[in-house]
């Protein structure tokens, strides 16, 4: 780069009064180095930067995989009423923004109801399993019951979601090309309606 | 410090020299791959989504990347046929140009990544407004703001190279990139760590106890292709700036060649972890080349 030959001639002029360095693939000049009198290796900096790269990668990488380390409930045998109660919130989670999306469900395009027509769908599915009563949030998915078409943003909501492996994405009876393994969840808990949707999440989770 | 006798020692460190062959390959393959991701964009009306919008956005920094390298490595070559001279005003407006491209190659890089990242994580977040908050217009203007950024400060700092003042934020910025970069991605991984904390103790789902390697897995190349490719030639800028006469230094800067390479490798890598991922662009591509033949 001439940016670091300006530097160098500036530095070391009079050095270069008699170089006649023969460059024959570089342009730019650094001017005489010494390497008398090295306490540590030569290549030193290349190897402590090398190294130290490598070692925040796979810090990185470990930070990333506990980040990610789905634990065991606490609970195996919990009430029934706890669970309904924990159901319940997390479709409170989702129930605000339902509720004041609720006016705007026509206008909003299926793309963009894809993403959690899963979670409102899981829940439903187990509202049927159950045959308990729901909050008013879930009344929204009535909106959403039509499952949208799959389309280029479907599947980059999916795949967005999917390179973390958000688990409500999961296999139906009808497609059973999918891997055990591929899922987080082997037995899930919820039937995908549109076929086309399982064929987007067929690759999503390979 | 004597460095007015210069001694070649056996203990030199000479530069380490990259055939012209490979560097020729891996610049023309990156090139190749990348334009191949423009055509695809272009040409299929279903991706004409904001999200590959910022795909081709870091498919052109790459590009700009490799024709940056490559036509480095041209003008070495006709510099040492004698076509040009090493120090005549021409040659100088030129090196100067190319250097703006690499480093608007480089920004335009980071600042994709960081587009993309944020595409996805209001994605996530936004769901069910996504499509109000990016829309396609939106999309573009980012674009637009983001390369004029990255034009006028790469004009600035290839002009302004000799203040050690330029040096030091077009440094900064990179690491802090990244680390905002992570963050984003790190939130994004809480809350499928909290989604699936609640689906896993839903009294129909079987208990697990699994670790999501997947997305773990992936951050980490995205982000470890990006450090270790573009990493190494911001130290060498560094150390170039800093210390050109430190003997380490100079052993460091020895290796630019090599660096030059990764930077190259870097825009094969990255259509493969962002753009093939997707489904539909992978059809497209299936569509061309089946309609070429």
């Amino acid at each position: 780069m001439s940016a670091l030959r300006l530097i160098s001639n500036r530095t070391s002029q009079q050095a270069l009064s008699n170089s006649d360095y023969t460059w024959e693939y570089e342009y730019y000049e650094y001017g005489p180095v010494s390497f008398e009198g090295l306490k540590a290796h030569k290549y030193s900096i290349v190897i402590g930067f090398w190294v130290g790269l490598a070692v925040f990668v796979i810090f990185m990488f470990f930070v990333l995989t506990l980040l990610t380390k789905t634990g065991a409930p606490h609970q195996d045998n919990a009430e029934p009423s706890e669970k309904r109660f924990r159901m319940n919130s997390f479709v409170a989670d989702f129930g605000r923004p339902l509720e004041s999306e609720k006016v705007f469900s026509r206008q909003i395009t299926e793309e963009s109801r894809s993403l959690f027509h899963f979670c409102i769908n899981e829940v439903e599915h187990l509202d049927k399993a159950k045959q308990s009563q729901k909050g008013s949030g879930l009344e929204s998915n009535t909106h959403f019951q039509e499952v949208p078409r799959s389309s280029g943003m479907f599947e980059e909501d999916l795949s967005s979601l999917a390179k973390f492996n958000i688990p409500n994405f999961v296999n139906t009876e009808q497609n059973s090309s999918l891997g055990e393994d591929d899922l987080l969840i082997s037995e899930p808990p919820i039937i995908l309606e549109n076929k086309s949707v399982v064929q987007s999440s067929h690759w999503i989770l390979d | 410090e004597n460095i007015s006798d210069f001694s070649l020692n056996i203990t030199d460190c000479t530069q380490v020299v990259v055939p012209e062959e490979v560097f020729f390959t891996v610049a023309a393959a990156g090139i190749l791959e990348n334009l191949l991701v423009l055509i695809a964009v272009v040409r299929n009306k279903n991706l004409h989504l904001p999200m590959y919008f910022f795909i081709c956005s870091l498919a052109i920094s790459d590009m700009l990347g490799s024709l940056y390298k490559t036509l480095e490595n041209i003008f070495i070559i006709l510099c040492k046929m004698g076509y040009l001279t090493r120090r005549g005003d021409f040659e100088k407006k030129l090196d100067d140009a190319m250097d703006s491209m690499f480093i608007l190659s480089l920004l335009g890089s980071i600042f994709s990544l960081l587009a993309i990242a944020a595409d996805r994580y209001i994605t996530i977040f936004y769901a069910l407004r996504y499509h109000n908050i990016m829309t396609l217009r939106r999309a573009l203007v980012i674009l637009a703001v983001i390369w004029t950024f990255c034009a006028g400060s790469s004009i600035a700092i290839a002009l302004f190279s000799y203040e050690a003042a330029t040096v030091i934020p077009f440094t900064i910025l990179f690491p802090l990139m990244m680390f905002f970069i992570l963050c984003l991605y790190v939130h994004m991984f809480l809350l499928a760590r909290s989604h699936a904390k609640k689906i896993a103790s839903l009294p129909t789902s079987t208990v697990h106890q699994r670790t999501n390697m997947k997305g773990a897995i992936t951050l980490t190349i995205f982000l470890g292709v990006f450090l270790c490719c573009w990493a190494p030639f911001v130290l060498h800028i560094l150390l170039a700036r800093f210390c050109p006469h430190n003997p380490y230094c100079a052993c460091y800067m020895s290796i630019f060649h090599v660096n030059g390479t990764l930077i190259m490798c870097n825009a094969i890598i990255d259509p493969m972890i962002f753009a093939f991922r997707s489904p539909e662009l992978r059809s497209t591509f299936k569509k061309m080349f089946c309609c070429a033949r």
